[in-house]
């Protein structure tokens, strides 16, 4: 009886194992699918002006003859936008990172945390809406702007959309810090702030890092709200506060109405692919820093 | 006792994966019923000038005849549906060819590439618009260069003309803040080949996703000039106001004589013979009630 209990326990297990292995392999051949499929669909793009014209030109006219295919300006742009939330949002962040960690007694993190994340609830279009009506009006009145978008204005949006990422990531990263070196601080008589500073940053200094890139991540393939914020101006940006047109701006904006199989429809995929592979890269340089976060706190 | 435990489970999980392989197609069989109302529904999508007319014309034809057997009493008793969506010209075109809707809204002429992959299509006009050079009313320009030449209106949108000042001595220094549409806008290819003629527009210019959004930013922004399509202005009226192009000013006779230049047809494009239910309100919109419409909105419907 108790050897038929063991072996079909073992044999559940087995089979659970194998389950999941099968749709781990479906959900990896989604990904690797997504990419081979966009290759595909922009190959003519990375031969006719090359990967480095595409990647570095700075004119953009599919439709002109001949075409011109440069989306430099766009991950320019992009950069610019993506950077200047992430540069924006780390203070802001970090501080309520630790303050949840560290500080707030536990009924007001559990309070906080939901409100928090329900910023990461609301859709985009929303976000990219009011940062129209409210920011760029505001912009235009404030510092007699001729017109409101600017990448600033974007980043200024997407500070706010980031923010629950950096705050539930950060605050993990704190949290995953072991509670010995706060009995040794306490021990020692040393004062909170010094603790935090002196202590707990560095610890964590590689869990927050990554919680930073991630939001980089995600800020560069934000649409909607950049869409509707960044101008979409084709001059490449030379300030934080010029116009300009993100990737994603971009492919948002033309995919709609491009002709399929069109060499507009192809640079408009190879664009896409571009901004995959930069968002994947971002993602795997993520994954790499926490594991070595791990290693790093798992040491006396 | 193991093996035949995994091979269950693995049985399962075939399956399984059979199962959501048949999604798209098993509850079509099953629900013969539900299939046939979204095959007799109508998709109409395109042009964002057109759009808002026929989702009108859309909503008044459901509200007078509610089911079909009303329009035509040959017709089953099955309630009228019809989905109007936006996405631009190019999308209108390709969405016509693609079967993702089947009458594709185009406001601008279409492309003889684009005649070829529907052989047997039909193009219907359904009036015309012209694309103003329109500013916001705050603008001095209006009382002092009312009136632009071709050359100035494409110098303007080249970014030659950088502020206002530099149009008119007498207007303030402020930037000329230029809005236009997108590539696939069918706007934007109206304006290159009538005005632009191939000179490029200046990188300055903001892009806007659509002809609302662009009216949108010319009503609000003092600095700013684009090309708003006729029958936004007459809806907006007061919000914008518009220059007149080599001395003649967009009204309904300067724009149906062909006086006025930079105009272009509101077509409806089908890929193939239009059935039944989409001939009836193909008919619909052609006729007294549906003309209106179009004239009610700012347009110029056909000439009789």
């Amino acid at each position: 009886m108790s050897d038929y209990a063991v072996l079909n326990k073992k044999s559940f297990h087995l089979s659970t194992g194998t389950f999941c292995l099968v749709i781990a392999c479906c959900a990896t051949l989604l990904l690797l699918s997504l990419l081979v499929y966009m290759t595909l669909v922009s190959w003519p793009v990375w031969f006719s002006p090359g990967p480095w014209g595409f990647l570095t030109g700075t004119d953009w006219n599919p439709l002109a003859a001949p075409p011109q295919l440069g989306i430099g300006t766009m991950i320019l742009s992009t950069l610019w936008t993506a950077l200047g939330a992430v540069i924006l949002a780390t203070p802001i962040g970090l501080c309520c990172a630790i303050f949840l960690a560290e500080y707030a007694p536990s009924w007001l993190a559990q309070l906080l945390r939901p409100v928090l994340n329900v910023l990461t609830g609301i859709p985009s279009v929303v976000y990219g809406f009011l940062g129209a009506a409210v920011l760029v009006k505001y912009f235009e009145i404030t510092f007699n702007m001729a017109s409101g978008e600017s990448l600033f204005c974007a980043s200024l949006v997407l500070t706010v959309m980031v923010l629950p990422y950096i705050v539930s990531a950060s605050e993990s990263a704190l949290r995953a810090i072991p509670l010995k070196y706060r009995q040794t601080s306490l021990a020692l008589g040393v004062s909170k702030p010094y603790f935090t500073l002196r202590v707990l940053i560095p610890l964590a200094r590689n869990g927050l890092l990554g919680a930073l890139i991630l939001a980089f991540g995600r800020a560069s393939g934000e649409t909607m709200a950049v869409l509707m914020l960044a101008g979409n101006t084709m001059v490449l940006p030379s300030s934080w506060f010029s116009k300009g047109e993100p990737l994603s701006a971009l492919i948002a904006l033309e995919l709609g109405t491009s002709e399929v199989g069109s060499l507009h429809y192809q640079s408009l995929f190879a664009a896409g692919l571009v901004l995959l592979l930069f968002v994947l890269s971002i993602n795997l340089f993520f994954t790499w820093f926490r594991r070595d976060r791990r290693n790093e706190v798992g040491k006396p | 006792m193991r093996k035949s435990k995994l091979f269950q489970v693995l049985l399962g999980l075939m399956v399984l994966l059979m199962l959501a392989g048949c999604g798209q197609s098993e509850p079509a069989k099953s629900e013969p019923a539900r299939q046939e109302s979204t095959a007799q529904s109508i998709k109409i999508g395109g042009s964002s000038t057109l759009a808002p007319v026929i989702a009108k014309c859309a909503d008044d034809f459901t509200e007078e005849y509610k089911t079909w057997n009303k329009v035509d009493p040959k017709l089953p008793e099955e309630p009228i549906v019809i989905f109007v969506s936006t996405g631009g010209s190019g999308f209108g075109v390709k969405s016509a060819i693609d079967g993702t809707v089947d009458i594709g809204l185009v406001s601008r002429e279409v492309k003889d590439t684009e005649k070829g992959k529907m052989p047997n299509g039909k193009i219907i006009k359904m009036g015309s618009d012209a694309l103003t050079i329109a500013v916001n009313p705050k603008n001095p320009v209006i009382q002092v260069k009312p009136d632009l030449t071709n050359d100035e209106v494409k110098r303007i949108f080249a970014g030659e003309i950088k502020t206002w000042q530099e149009l008119d001595a007498k207007l303030p220094a402020r930037p000329v803040v230029l809005a236009i549409r997108d590539l696939g806008g069918g706007a934007s290819q109206v304006f290159d080949e009538l005005v632009m003629k191939k000179t490029p527009i200046a990188k300055e210019a903001l892009q806007l996703p659509s002809m609302g959004a662009l009216a949108g930013k010319v009503a609000e922004n003092a600095d700013a000039i684009g090309y708003v399509s006729f029958g936004l202005v007459k809806q907006n009226q007061g919000k914008i106001s518009v220059l007149s192009v080599d001395g003649v000013t967009p009204t309904t006779e300067s724009i149906a004589s062909g006086q006025y230049k930079i105009a272009r047809p509101l077509l409806l494009v089908t890929k193939e013979q239009p059935n039944e239910r989409q001939q009836l309100f193909i008919d619909y919109l052609l006729s007294k009630k549906g003309l209106k419409v179009v004239e009610d909105m700012g347009f110029i419907p056909p000439a009789k």
